[in-house]
């Protein structure tokens, strides 16, 4: 038996403030990426995509782990809010990570003279790409709402173990793409200060959009659920 | 009766319905045959025979059986409602991974004799290490269908099922495939370290896939 949807989720009073938080933030990081923070002493102004490109992977795997974990919370409890979530998280995620694979692609032209290459983290993020997808495609094909939540749960929990593998191939295996920047064991960042303060911000601003898309997608996602049940009574 | 005996008399009943009526069997080799010809083709000769590419278009090839196998089996399953009976057996979940995974990494190993005979006798790429050959050969054949029969449990009764099972387990698949295609370079060109290195690999990967299978399985059926 499905619990009705839970009571509304815990981010209801500041859902308000996000979208505003999210703009602001996102109008000063774009002043300090494009302005305020220097030109690359190698690459010139090409390397400012960063301060996009980081960001979106650092979201894609922050989403995806949204995923796993609401994934685990449905599969324990069958509380469909735990569903409503991981939906949730896995489009947002799917549009961040769509948006990685660009920006790289533009960031790798001037760099690396190509749109793409074979390389293990680009080849790696597309196969997490794709993984998502089908996770959202077996999603749109089932009918039964606990049957298509626990198939989609199984996905989201055995997806993740991709998000390693995505982050730490330039490790692993000889690649062209730069080792971890900013996540790198046993040392700290290796950017410059303001590089790295602009940097910062672009990683919060994308993270407060992240967080708003993912009320807004989760509130009509619960509306949803709500519709069904009612429905179904 | 035992949790064992109960996934051996699945894969056994599998097994006989596959001896009966070998659709599954001959369309999955069939295929492989088909389609190794056709990729040979597409390289040519010279280019086919290199140990890289001839273990690639073989694993390949391999890939698609299990997953024509494996659909092919769930279908029989699903055309006279057996599966039903069998999910509301005491344990019967766990029955039915077990006993499918066994089942068809047996009819996908004698096809994957028949397609590694073809291969090398299109293709002759030439065999330095015959006995690392055969182990990451074995470790490939166990290595790949745990993550299928899961995906495959998953897709039940879900619409356009058979093109989403290849769309959910292949990107899952893809570090056994490249471990499956480098280990059978490593051993066709002679480098034991690396073909053993593979095959550790292998192992590995099935034994973790099997275990999160039959974790999993129990509650991802409803």
């Amino acid at each position: 038996m499905i619990e009705t949807t839970a009571a509304p989720f815990p981010t209801i009073r500041v859902r308000p403030w996000l979208g505003p938080l999210a703009i602001a933030s996102s109008l000063i990081a774009s002043f300090m990426a494009l302005v305020w923070a220097p030109t690359d002493a190698v690459q010139g102004d090409v390397y400012r995509i960063i301060y996009v490109h980081v960001p979106l992977a650092w979201l894609a795997y922050l989403a995806f782990f949204v995923v796993f974990l609401a994934s685990l919370g449905w599969l324990w409890t069958k509380r469909p809010w735990f569903d409503a979530l991981a939906v949730a998280s896995a489009e947002v995620g799917v549009l961040f990570t769509g948006m990685f694979i660009v920006a790289g692609s533009i960031w790798a032209k001037p760099t690396w003279g190509v749109w793409w290459t074979w390389d293990p983290r680009l080849v790696t993020t597309a196969v997490m790409f794709m993984m998502y997808v089908g996770y959202l495609l077996l999603r749109s094909l089932s009918t039964d709402f606990s049957r298509r939540a626990t198939r989609a749960a199984v996905i989201g929990v055995i997806a993740v173990i991709d998000i390693p593998i995505v982050h730490l191939s330039v490790l692993w295996m000889n690649s062209l793409h730069q080792l971890p920047t900013v996540l790198r064991a046993g040392g700290s960042p290796s950017l410059d200060a303001t590089m790295g303060m602009t940097l910062g911000i672009s990683v919060l601003a994308f993270t407060l959009l992240y967080f708003w898309f993912l009320a807004e997608r989760l509130s009509i996602e619960l509306d949803r659920q709500r519709r069904m049940l009612e429905a179904r009574a | 009766m035992n949790a064992l005996d109960r996934a051996l008399l699945v894969a056994a009943r599998e097994l006989a319905a596959e001896r009966r009526h070998p659709d599954g069997f001959v369309a999955a080799l069939t295929f492989t045959g088909l389609l190794v010809l056709m990729e040979s083709l597409a390289f040519g000769p010279g280019q086919a025979r290199q140990p890289g590419v001839a273990s690639a278009l073989y694993w390949i090839a391999i890939l698609f059986a299990a997953t024509l196998v494996t659909t092919r089996s769930f279908d029989r399953e699903l055309e006279d409602d057996a599966i039903d009976a069998v999910l509301v057996l005491s344990g019967g979940r766990e029955a039915l991974y077990v006993g499918k995974l066994v089942a068809i990494t047996a009819v996908l190993a004698i096809v994957a004799l028949a397609a590694a005979a073809l291969s090398l006798v299109l293709l002759d790429p030439g065999v330095a290490l015959a006995g690392h050959l055969v182990l990451v050969g074995v470790l490939g054949i166990l290595a790949l269908p745990p993550v299928i029969v899961l995906v495959t449990l998953l897709a039940l009764r879900v619409r356009a099922r058979v093109a989403l099972v290849p769309i959910l387990s292949f990107p899952i698949l893809i570090p056994q495939l490249i471990a499956c295609t480098e280990g059978a370079a490593a051993a066709l060109s002679g480098d034991m370290s690396a073909a053993l290195g593979w095959a550790a690999l292998l192992a590995a990967f099935a034994l973790v896939y099997g275990v999160l299978g039959l974790t999993i399985v129990p509650a991802a059926i409803e």
